[in-house]
């Protein structure tokens, strides 16, 4: 029987494998952020321990930064004091930051492909769950927690439990690609399997609807994996992943080799069996917008908010949730999704702050304002989205229609640096979750792509984008 | 292990109700503590007591990956979480830290215990007996792998079967 692109990553990771008990798997990088890291170090400073291969960890800052003026000091001291310590740590320990003032500073997501980092075939960790997002490039990668992050940090290995395989095909075209985005697949996706769908499983995203997506796109697709419960995303590589590492500022000297024989082994065999699938048709969805408190409860822009019973299904428990959901976010069953009045617009995160995420949504905001009584900002995944945003001049765009244009970060997703929520503010988020409390104590989330919520910002409610042209 | 229990009767409990994102930056574990449950239930703190067990429904820990969660849980005097089902990430943080102990269980211990209940859970028998209502519930086991890291006493006292 054949094998799958995971199992061929797992099975070349190996170090110590026994039966009944967990895998001992090699990890190829380690990236590292403030966040989940202090406790890490510090275990290895109790112990004696040094970092085993400083040359594979790398480290940037980007939950807690400040998006506004850098020039200016930190004034939240328990950020400044986190941010001081990853930079003192990497010193002590010999690890690569992209400090806070370093061009390549930005979302540790959004920098590791952008830098060349990323690579397909390897195994990736990072103290954070949206590590799916490397997927995108065939890389095996995976959101682990601190104990971990040391465990990594002092041996590079982990132990692991043997995932299940999950097929998730998505097929067919979409009509209006720019108005559909890889954002409205994986939120259907998520729709249709639940946010434990994916449980104890790596998916793997093939099919049409997925190759034809370009990398940025794909990098939405299995970022959001971990919102299905899975412990990974993975797109097997192609000529579009090959041309996108090329030539970046840490790309392998000896890459093209390397491309010949990823090309030979980072497929799925055509008679390897999943534990799972699920198929998604793409021809006729529409865009999604998140109406409740966790990305399963999101349905199409030209639907009404379903009530508890028809969103449950019968569940007891799912229908208690949709009620209380309903309540948290100060909405009825039956409202026009269209006619949800929004407060504030976050286009950020490391879901959708790419590139091709702000020019995208650059086509809707071109020549309009933002309605008088929103608050709307970018934040871009990087410094080098910032620039490459501010070659094209959409910075300008943004500026002109009463954006606001910041340093890059995590910014508003989490709700760690002054960029937040006021209690019963609504907003249109690029991001990844809408959990309670969120983007801020008493926020309320609606996820959308960077287009819907460019639409939002500008018409002060949530509209339908295939309606509208793209400049 | 005795304890009474905290019910939370919905799915999907994710970390950033457990531990909201602007107390990541708390290192002091005690202060953690005391924010713990914060964004779901601001009286967790008050009530919780040393011992206690909380149960939930599916997807239990879902969201970031924040090792605070467990550890906050714990301070507080968690010993257990109770729960249809966990998001992995949770479930390892859990264990790897030896911070509490996440057990899976079925619709009747889930659907029988009720807020307040006093339970007593038998790992070696993957059974809870719920002492208030006098019914007896099975509880899923431990994989074998996670039974070990667990036995062991966490993820950095964990070493394999000698041959």
């Amino acid at each position: 029987m054949g094998k799958t692109l995971f199992e061929k990553i797992w099975e070349s990771h190996v170090v110590v494998e026994k039966q009944n008990e967990p895998t001992l798997i090699y990890i190829d990088r380690h990236l590292v952020h403030e966040v989940t890291s202090p406790q890490a170090f510090e275990g290895l400073r109790m112990n004696n321990r040094k970092v085993r291969r400083p040359d594979l960890t790398i480290a940037t800052m980007d939950h807690n930064v400040p998006t506004s003026n850098r020039s200016l000091p930190i004034l939240d001291q328990t950020s400044a004091v986190q941010i001081k310590t990853l930079k003192n740590n990497c010193k002590d320990f010999g690890i690569k930051l992209f400090d806070i003032d370093s061009p390549n500073q930005g979302i540790v997501h959004v920098i590791g492909p952008q830098l060349g980092i990323t690579l397909p075939g390897s195994t990736i960790v990072c103290g954070d769950s949206h590590t799916s997002t490397h997927g995108a490039f065939g890389a095996l990668a995976l959101g682990i927690g601190t104990s971990e992050v040391e465990h990594v940090l002092a041996s590079q290995t982990l132990w692991l439990e043997k995932p299940k395989t999950f097929e998730v095909r998505v097929e067919g075209k979409r009509s209006n690609p720019h108005a559909v985005t890889a954002k409205d697949i994986i939120l259907s996706i998520i729709k249709n399997i639940g946010t434990a769908g994916g449980t104890g499983t790596v998916i793997e995203y093939r099919g049409e609807g997925i190759t034809d997506l370009s990398m940025d796109q794909r990098m939405t697709i299995c970022n959001m994996s971990i919102e299905g419960g899975a412990r990974a995303g993975l797109i097997a590589p192609d000529d579009k992943t090959f041309d996108y590492l090329r030539d970046r500022e840490y790309t392998p000297k000896n890459y093209e080799s390397l491309v010949d024989s990823w090309k030979k082994t980072l497929t799925t065999d055509s008679d390897a069996i999943f534990d799972k699938t699920f198929t998604l048709d793409i021809n006729d969805i529409a865009p999604q917008v998140s109406w409740g408190t966790n990305p399963g409860m999101t349905c199409d822009v030209d639907e009404s908010i379903p009530s508890p019973d028809e969103f449950s299904n019968g569940d007891a428990n799912q229908k208690r949730g949709a009620e209380k959901a309903l309540e948290y976010m100060a909405l009825k069953s039956g409202t026009m999704i269209e006619d949800i009045m929004i407060d504030r617009v976050f286009i950020g995160s490391c879901t959708n702050a790419r590139l091709e995420d702000l020019i995208e949504a650059s086509k809707i905001v071109k020549g309009k304002k933002v309605a008088s009584n929103i608050n709307a900002m970018v934040v871009p995944g990087s410094q080098m989205v910032k620039r490459q945003a501010e070659e094209m001049g959409l910075d300008k765009i943004f500026i002109d229609a009463n954006f606001e244009w910041r340093e890059a970060g995590c910014s508003m997703c989490l709700g760690m640096n002054p960029d937040i929520l006021l209690p019963g503010e609504r907003c249109a988020s690029t991001s990844n979750r809408n959990f309670e409390g969120r983007q801020g104590t008493g926020g309320r989330t609606h996820l959308v792509s960077p287009v819907m919520a460019a639409a939002a910002a500008i018409y002060g409610h949530f509209v339908d984008v295939r309606k509208l042209d793209f400049n | 292990m005795k304890g009474n229990i905290i019910k939370y009767d919905r799915d999907n409990i994710d970390t950033d109700v457990i531990i909201p994102g602007q107390y990541l930056k708390v290192h002091d574990y005690a202060e953690l503590a005391t924010h713990a449950m914060e964004g779901l239930d601001p009286d967790f703190h008050s009530k919780v007591k040393e011992g206690d067990f909380i149960l939930s429904g599916k997807n239990f820990g879902c969201g970031s990956s924040r090792e605070h969660a467990p550890i906050a849980l714990s301070q507080s005097g968690i010993k257990a979480i109770l729960a249809l089902s966990f998001a992995r990430i949770f479930y390892r943080n859990s264990v790897d830290g030896a911070f509490l102990l996440p057990i899976e269980i079925y619709q009747d211990a889930y659907d029988g215990i009720s807020e307040g209940d006093e339970i007593d859970i038998d790992i070696s028998k993957n059974q809870i007996k719920n002492i208030t209502k006098n019914q007896t519930y099975k509880m899923k086991p431990f994989s074998e792998i996670i039974g070990k890291i667990i036995a062991a006493g966490g993820l950095f006292k964990y070493k394999p079967d000698q041959d």
